[in-house]
């Protein structure tokens, strides 16, 4: 599993530092899937290059670490911010955005493959042990294995997505990150990625977090979801919970927001936009567009505090009873 | 687009490419207002006196009529473009009177494409390797020193930079000939010995002009590659950087630089003309300009067709080596 524990990071650049994420404390567990949701420039990303342990310049750990722990193979392993890269796709991998320009277009897929095993595991099997073993997960997972043998211009933009998520976990790794692994697929072949984002899962038993703006996506396969607004967690708790009963008022907003079947009502979006990170309000970030914020909310930055089990959120006016809280 | 489409185009384009050079360099002297009899003649006259005007007359014809400019234009054409262009034969030069000019020009051309072959590839190679390094590893203060000299003699003119290394290598340093002596029997030791000593200034100077382009736009290439989505997600797969730089960025940016060097083929014929006279070098540079101040014009003839069909000969060949280095052309 992943512990976060007081992560905080920042972006140094010449107009200052964008604090990216902040105080960031909670826990991924094993054989689930967790959702990120947001909006652009919330800190999604960043939260998840953090967990990978991606860190570059200009982008920093300021505060707190990523701990990445748990067993393979009957052997314990744990991991921390700074040597997470050791780790990479035996333990924890990574299907990434924008995934239409990720594999190199003149190799053939089967290099790609080959490519990616860690080197400590170089030693212990061919190079057609590997392709063996491959072609057979291919198999398992219903692609057509002659795809090995394929440049990635020939193949159909699901199916290189497909690809990048065998790519992604043919080492069984117990950990999978996958940033926006539906963006720029139409929503059928979107369908049959998260079908077989879930399969996988379910078949690993391993943690599977899905960073997306869709709250389509988190409300069809995630266990567990967290809400982002512009650096920090508003919100987090089990996925149907949230959506069914949200506490903080930006995620009740959101969720009134969302288009449901049978509902006639006009949706109204969110009024204003999220504060620029380079200078955010003091207090509650969310608080200028609150409709509920009272003067403390302007002055106090709310604890991210459990409501009642597993049910997280970030808001002054979530105390015992959390019925105080309601759209107007 | 099949690999064989795309072999029968680049083969369609050699020969038109043939075509339009010899028809533009049949076309040029036609139009020029003096008359290549009338000098010889006037040539002949300034040595031996004047002659008569019947048997001045009857000289013109008789020249005319071997030279065959008493036929049509289009007579004249066709029997260049068969005679010349597909037989290579363009009459005895006129300098060398009776050899034939194609005799000359083909002793003449091994020298030029040795000196352009050797310095396209010496330069072709080194500039893109540290192209490659400055691009991939733009941070290191080794990659900004060598883009720096790279941008220093990038725009330095060809026959500046023959001078310097004729000066400073030639006459201050002593270590290698200011002109080209090459003597001896083909192939013996003697020969080969003059030919490289004689060769490594023009060869040195043309892989210095190369030099420079080769790690400039390699550079820009390799750096905007290693910014690619597909380099960044090797990196998160944990591939090393010597395997990033190889099997990522520079596979697919030689695939560019290749087609730059079909391209820059000409360039090259240009250069070591240049540096063939610098440094009194065997070629058919040396033989064209020679051949201008006599006006030889079948050799110019021939030796401009010659060119022409070896240039364009050896960047058809470079573009044939492009479907087996990338896929995407001999698959898609």
């Amino acid at each position: 599993m992943i512990k976060i524990e007081n992560l905080s990071t920042s972006y140094k650049t010449i107009h200052g530092d964008v604090r990216v994420c902040n105080n960031i404390s909670f826990d991924i567990y094993e054989n689930e899937i967790f959702g990120i949701a947001g909006e652009s420039g919330c800190g999604k990303t960043t939260l998840l290059k953090a967990l990978y342990d991606l860190i570059d310049p200009p982008l920093q750990i300021d505060e707190g670490r990523v701990v990445l722990n748990g067993e393979k193979n009957g052997e314990p392993y744990s991991f921390a911010s700074g040597n997470i890269k050791n780790a990479w796709w035996n333990n924890i991998s990574y299907v990434p955005q924008a995934a239409q320009s990720v594999l190199n277009p003149i190799t053939r897929l089967k290099s790609h493959f080959l490519d990616s095993i860690p080197k400590e595991r170089r030693k212990m099997e061919s190079k057609r042990e590997t392709l063996d073993r491959v072609q057979k997960y291919l198999e398992e997972l219903n692609l057509p294995p002659d795809i090995l043998e394929a440049y990635p211009f020939q193949l159909s933009g699901g199916m290189r997505q497909r690809a990048i998520i065998a790519l992604a976990t043919y080492m069984s790794p117990d950990v999978i990150l996958a940033d926006e692994p539906t963006t720029a697929l139409d929503v059928v072949v979107q369908r049959g990625i998260l079908m077989l984002l879930m399969r996988l899962q379910k078949q690993l038993k391993n943690t599977l977090v899905v960073v997306s703006h869709d709250m389509g996506v988190h409300y069809q396969i995630t266990d567990r979801i967290g809400i982002m607004y512009s650096g920090s967690f508003a919100e987090m708790g089990r996925t149907d919970d949230v959506f069914r009963n949200p506490v903080h008022p930006y995620t009740q907003m959101l969720v009134a927001a969302l288009p449901k079947v049978g509902d006639k009502s006009a949706k109204v979006g969110i009024p204003g936009r999220p504060p620029p990170l380079t200078d955010p309000p003091q207090g509650c970030r969310f608080a200028p567009r609150c409709p509920l914020a009272k003067d403390i909310c302007h002055a106090d930055v709310p604890a991210f505090k459990e409501v009642y089990r597993d049910r997280y959120a970030a808001c002054h006016f979530i105390g015992e009873n959390i019925s105080e809280v309601s759209l107007v | 687009m099949k690999a064989s489409r795309y072999i029968l185009i680049r083969i369609v384009m050699w020969v038109l490419t043939i075509w339009m050079g010899v028809t533009l360099i049949f076309i040029i002297p036609r139009l020029m207002p003096a008359d290549p009899i009338q000098n010889m003649i006037a040539m002949m006259e300034h040595q031996a006196g004047p002659m008569p005007a019947a048997e001045r007359e009857a000289m013109v014809a008789q020249m005319q009529r071997q030279f065959g400019l008493d036929e049509s234009l289009w007579n004249q054409y066709t029997s260049f473009l068969l005679n010349g262009v597909l037989r290579f034969d363009f009459g005895p030069s006129l300098m060398n009177f009776p050899t034939p000019a194609r005799d000359i020009i083909f002793r003449n051309l091994p020298y030029t494409f040795g000196l352009m072959i050797v310095s396209l590839i010496v330069s072709w190679t080194i500039g893109n390797i540290i192209g490659l390094l400055a691009g991939f590893r733009k941070d290191k203060l080794s990659s900004k020193i060598m883009e720096s000299i790279a941008i220093f003699i990038y725009p330095i003119p060809i026959f500046i930079i023959a001078l310097v290394f004729q000066i400073v290598l030639g006459f201050v340093l002593g270590w290698l000939p200011i002109s080209a002596v090459i003597f001896g029997e083909v192939w013996s030791a003697q020969w080969i010995s003059t030919l490289i000593r004689s060769a490594a200034l023009p060869m040195l100077t043309l892989v210095v002009l190369g030099l420079g382009w080769w790690i400039i736009s390699m550079k820009a290439l390799s750096m905007s590659t290693a910014q690619e989505d597909f380099v960044m997600f090797a990196r998160y797969r944990g591939l090393s950087e010597g395997e990033i730089g190889r099997k990522y960025v520079l596979r697919n940016t030689v695939l560019p630089q290749v087609t730059m060097l079909g391209l820059s083929m000409g360039g090259v014929f240009g250069g070591s003309v240049i540096v063939e006279n610098v440094f009194n070098f065997p070629g058919v540079g040396r033989l064209m300009l020679i051949a201008v101040g006599a006006s030889d014009f079948n050799m110019i003839m021939g030796g401009v067709t010659i060119t022409i069909i070896a240039v364009t000969t050896a960047t058809l060949i470079v573009d044939l080596l492009i479907p087996f280095i990338d896929p995407r052309v001999r698959r898609s």
